[in-house]
């Protein structure tokens, strides 16, 4: 049997090997050097086109040597991005200079400290010609905490062939939307309405959406929770809509992607999606392309124009970056239009900048710019609190599957869960 | 080398005098203490300051984005787990999924295993195509079967002639869940049943047969009990498994349509909504959750008598 | 002899199912990392419109082949430390008496049943402040001690099995206790060895939570993490050809692995009592 020497020998050259090991890693972990230029860590997700890698190799090379941006790339789940930044910002990691931020984190990264403000005077000059939507989801308690990089916004896409064959316009109020797709059905046609209708934070988009065009709200800025009519009427069209011959028999597990996949498939008469399904339709099922017409978020109060939920990404300065004053400089570097045009035309990214929107070649690319820019300038927002993760996470319970939504008791649910949500006590 | 291991243990001399069997009994201690030493000091040194942790944060109400806001609140974290009707309904889901799926796992691999020991039919390709589920990494497995369930993306609803979307309901989601889990662990339950099949002696069998015992009553008298180790060891391992179950749901709905896994639970309380206090109380009670189970299966099914006990 | 023919016709039937069975999803993610982009989400099981551009794609980027090198190194590093630190002590608990037995069992099963989730936050800042984040360490680490108690349950087990006593036969027939370890024992103890070396490499090949808080470059990235950061259409989009590609990609080692040692597997689980 091995004698105990050799148990012991080998012992010790295992430990050796570790400790080596370890040394080794922590030594090549070590400082950045001290001369050469600066490396600034930018946490972001893998953008496909290159605009952003574009951004960053650009201002790193035009910084005269005074930094260089390294990309950092997390996932491209847009929550598994915010497990991995939060983290990180927990830790008080050093390493992090700049993140790209989901718009609706600004308020839990602010409150945490995990974000440094900008100063005041480089504010205005950081969103100065910006749509105020972006804007204000960058703001929180009167400071600007992040700098709008690319901004999005839902919009109604609908098959022009099919409406002409039922002799109807495109629809202009969500009972409108539903009674043709209801006709449609009877007709044999395909008839369904694409939504987001999956538990995730697209369905906490379609809700928040329907709140706001009502004219109502969720959650004021000190976190008072404003349910009310307004969100009876918002639940209600969305429970109508999910037990209606217009429901996608996969709305439950529908996200973005999917409600694309139906509609070029074409088994689906409208769809509410982001504008990127423009391009993915004429590359994909030009046939369908073709027939693909564009409008407004259908309004829930007739007599108001419709409030669609943000979307998109502001950069944050890490409050543990070594080099803050360079990172600030980073990403004034990285929001200029040029960028915002190529991440826009490239990338598919609505700019936050209101002159791009009229620039010809920008108008090419995005036949509904204006749609665009008049969502982001009349916009709805998800509510902005330092414990938004648990309040949309209440919000997709109460409301997941939304065919079980029940109408008369859903605003009175919504509160429980929501207050349950802000007081943090709770399991949800 | 004999198709039986000798089972004689290995034999003590009966030593005369008392003062030299405790000399080898030190001795003995001494090798294994160098021995154990190692495996022992990396199980604990890793885990000690995690768990350690874990514990201390379920009595405070701790959240990640108020770090300076931390209190002590005693065991109020556990009353509000233990009272909350979504810890219950999650522990509800949990268990359906797992006894569902290990007896499915259970009876397939025991096929599985039987097949892989008796086949006549190109037995080494067999054992090695039947392992490759076991082989595929998880999340992809996941995801590979999500995606076979998809109305429209996916081949099964087509198969089976569906108009409805299986996933979007709670008991097409369980189905498609519970699916994916067989598939994935079936393999290495058979392994684990086949460790404990091959060892029940041919002669055996034989002596039966001649009595003119039918297969199903070989299996019942002869193989069955004197499987039973590595049958509890097999099951006691996966069910453990399956209670903790996070990926496969992870994947395929993050728990909607009432699916939601105590997993699932500790997952979105602790990293989505950094809420350490409360996570960390669910962590522990699904530990001693997983612990009762194992308590169970030790003392009342005797699958300690595996590795270190005697053998039946 | 049509008891023979009824029995090779039973084992073929049998055999063809199982191999269905088994195969059938894995067959599938195989055409999925076959279809064009634009085919991809039509349902279809085998593509219309073949392409081998998602292969392509994963290893134009640098992350998919660092990721692959990652996840190699670490799981051999891992799986060769837990099964060296689990034979020993596999060794103690089937051969020794010593007190403690059933304490180093209990602490081993305690390990194993902890939930990993709430494990990664500590160890995060643990190995933050050590140095050890984003290295092929802070991964190795974790994976060796999660491994540890499934090991050495195996491990003992199969060394219960072995005749030591043929050791001491060996050494009375004369031959000097290492010849005796070297050509009784190790032969014996071998296929066990084996079987739990595959056995935690694939566990420590599968691993996605420690891979994902543990590591952030390519440094320290395994493929289940990078599958994760593989880019889609749009942000919206999930890149089905490509995270199709990478799993047959990274199913392919392990093929090999079982392929390559069914018989080892097999003879190791049953102490030899069957050969391959």
């Amino acid at each position: 049997m091995p004698t105990r020497r050799d148990r012991v020998h080998a012992l010790r050259i295992m430990l050796t090997l570790a400790v080596m090991l370890a040394g080794a890693s922590a030594a090549g972990c070590g400082a950045a050097s001290s001369q050469g230029p600066v490396t600034l860590n930018w946490y972001v997700y893998p953008e496909p086109s290159g605009s952003f890698a574009y951004a960053a190799s650009t201002c790193s090379n035009d910084s005269g040597g005074k930094y260089r941006i390294v990309m950092n790339l997390l996932s491209t789940a847009s929550d598994q991005q915010r497990v991995s930044e939060v983290r990180r910002l927990a830790a008080g990691d050093p390493s992090i200079d700049i993140l790209a931020m989901d718009v609706d984190w600004t308020a839990e990264y602010a409150a945490a400290k995990w974000i440094l403000p900008w100063p005041a005077a480089q504010a205005a000059q950081v969103t100065r010609g910006d749509l105020p939507g972006p804007v204000a989801t960058a703001t929180w308690n009167g400071r600007l905490y992040a700098a709008p990089l690319n901004s999005n916004t839902e919009l109604l896409w609908y098959r022009k062939d099919l409406l002409a064959a039922i002799h109807r316009p495109p629809p202009t109020t969500w009972s409108q939307m539903i009674d043709d797709s209801i006709l449609l059905a009877k007709q044999g046609k395909p008839h369904y309405i694409e939504e987001q209708g999956s538990q995730y934070e697209g369905l906490t988009v379609w809700f928040n959406s329907m709140v706001d065009s009502a004219g109502g709200g969720i959650l004021t800025k000190n976190d008072t929770i404003i349910v009310g009519p307004t969100t009876q009427v918002a639940a209600s069209i969305m429970h109508r809509l999910a037990t209606s011959p217009a429901a996608d028999p996969s709305l439950n597990v529908t996200q973005e992607a999917q409600s694309e996949t139906a509609f070029e498939h074409g088994t689906a008469a409208f769809q509410i999606n982001y504008p990127f399904v423009w391009a993915a339709a004429h590359k994909d099922t030009p046939s369908i392309g073709k027939e693909m017409g564009y409008a407004l978020f259908p309004r829930v109060n007739p007599a108001i124009a419709p409030r669609v939920s943000i979307g998109g990404y502001n950069l944050g300065v890490s409050s543990f970056s070594q080099h803050p004053q360079l990172a600030f400089d980073a990403v004034k570097c990285m929001i200029q239009p040029q960028f915002q045009r190529r991440d826009a035309i490239k990338g598919g990214l609505a700019p936050v900048q209101a002159s791009i929107y009229g620039e010809p070649a920008f108008a090419k690319a995005y036949p509904f710019h204006a749609q665009i820019k008049a969502q982001l300038e009349h916009y709805g927002i998800r509510p902005q609190t330092p414990v938004y993760a648990d309040v949309t996470l209440a919000i997709q319970k109460a409301l997941s599957p939304t065919a079980s939504i029940n109408p008369t008791s859903v605003v009175s649910t919504l509160g429980t869960e929501i207050k349950a949500a802000l007081s943090s006590e709770a399991l949800l | 080398m004999s198709a039986v291991a000798a089972r004689s243990e290995t034999a003590i001399a009966p030593a005369p005098q008392r003062r030299r069997l405790s000399d080898r009994v030190r001795a003995e201690r001494r090798l294994a203490v160098l021995l154990v030493g190692p495996a022992a000091i990396v199980m604990v040194a890793v885990t000690a300051y995690p768990v350690i942790d874990t514990i201390v944060l379920s009595l405070q109400r701790a959240d990640l984005r108020f770090p300076g806001a931390s209190k002590w609140v005693g065991l109020s974290n556990y009353g509000a787990v233990l009272k909350s009707s979504v810890w219950w309904q999650d522990v509800l889901h949990t268990m359906i999924i797992s006894v569902i799926a290990v007896s499915f796992q259970f009876v397939l691999g025991m096929l599985l295993a039987l097949a892989m020991h008796r086949t006549l039919v190109a037995r080494g390709l067999l054992r090695s195509i039947a392992l490759i589920p076991y082989g595929i990494v998880a999340v992809v497995s996941a995801y590979s079967w999500n995606y076979a369930w998809s109305l429209t993306s996916g081949w099964i609803p087509k198969v089976l002639g569906l108009t409805s979307d299986p996933l979007s309901h709670q008991f097409g989601t369980y189905a498609a869940i519970i699916v994916t889990e067989i598939w994935k662990n079936t393999p290495f339950m058979a392994l684990l049943l086949l460790a404990g099949l091959a060892l029940v002696p041919d002669e055996l069998h034989e002596a039966a047969r001649v009595d003119g015992a039918t297969t199903w009553q070989r299996f019942r008298r002869i193989t069955l009990p004197l499987m039973m180790p590595a049958i509890l060891v097999a099951l006691l391992f996966r069910t453990l498994d399956e209670v903790r179950i996070f990926d496969v749901i992870y994947i395929f709905n993050q728990g909607a349509n009432g699916t939601e896994s105590i997993s699932m639970l500790n997952y979105s309380t602790l990293l989505d909504r950094l809420n350490l206090g409360l996570g960390s109380a669910v962590s522990v009670l699904l530990f001693v959750l997983v612990a009762i189970i194992a308590f169970l299966f030790i003392k009342g099914f005797g699958a300690g008598a595996g590795p270190s006990g005697k053998r039946a | 002899m049509s008891q023979r023919a009824r029995q090779l016709t039973g084992w073929s039937s049998a055999f063809v199912l199982i191999v269905v069975l088994s195969l059938v999803p894995v067959v599938w993610i195989v055409m999925l990392s076959l279809k064009t982009p634009a085919t991809a989400t039509d349902g279809a099981f085998i593509p219309h419109q073949w392409t081998l551009s998602n292969y392509s794609d994963i290893f134009k980027q640098g992350i998919f082949t660092s990721a692959l090198r990652n996840s190699i190194g670490i799981g051999l590093i891992s799986t060769a430390l837990a099964v060296l630190l689990a034979a020993m002590a596999a060794y103690a608990i089937a051969r020794l008496d010593f007190p403690g037995k059933q304490a180093i069992l209990a602490v081993a099963l305690a390990v194993v049943m902890f939930p990993q989730i709430s494990l990664v936050g500590p160890l995060y800042n643990l190995w933050r402040q050590i140095g050890l984040y984003d290295t092929w360490p802070g991964l190795i680490v974790p994976y060796m001690t999660f491994a540890l108690p499934l090991s050495i349950y195996t491990l003992s087990a199969f060394f219960r099995e072995i005749p030591w006593e043929l050791e001491q036969a060996a050494q009375v027939d004369g031959a000097t206790p290492f010849q005796a370890f070297r050509k009784v024992i190790a032969p014996l103890a071998m296929p066990g060895i084996v079987t739990t070396f595959i056995i935690v490499f694939i566990i420590c090949w599968n691993d996605f939570i420690f891979a994902i808080s543990l590591t952030s470059t390519t440094k320290a990235e395994t493929v289940p993490a990078a599958i994760a950061q593989f880019p889609g259409a749009s942000q919206f989009t999930q890149p089905i050809g490509d995270i199709a590609a990478a799993a047959v990609v990274v199913t392919v080692p392990v093929m090999v692995l079982v392929l390559l040692f069914q018989r080892r597997i097999v003879a190791g689980l049953t102490a030899g009592a069957v050969k391959g």
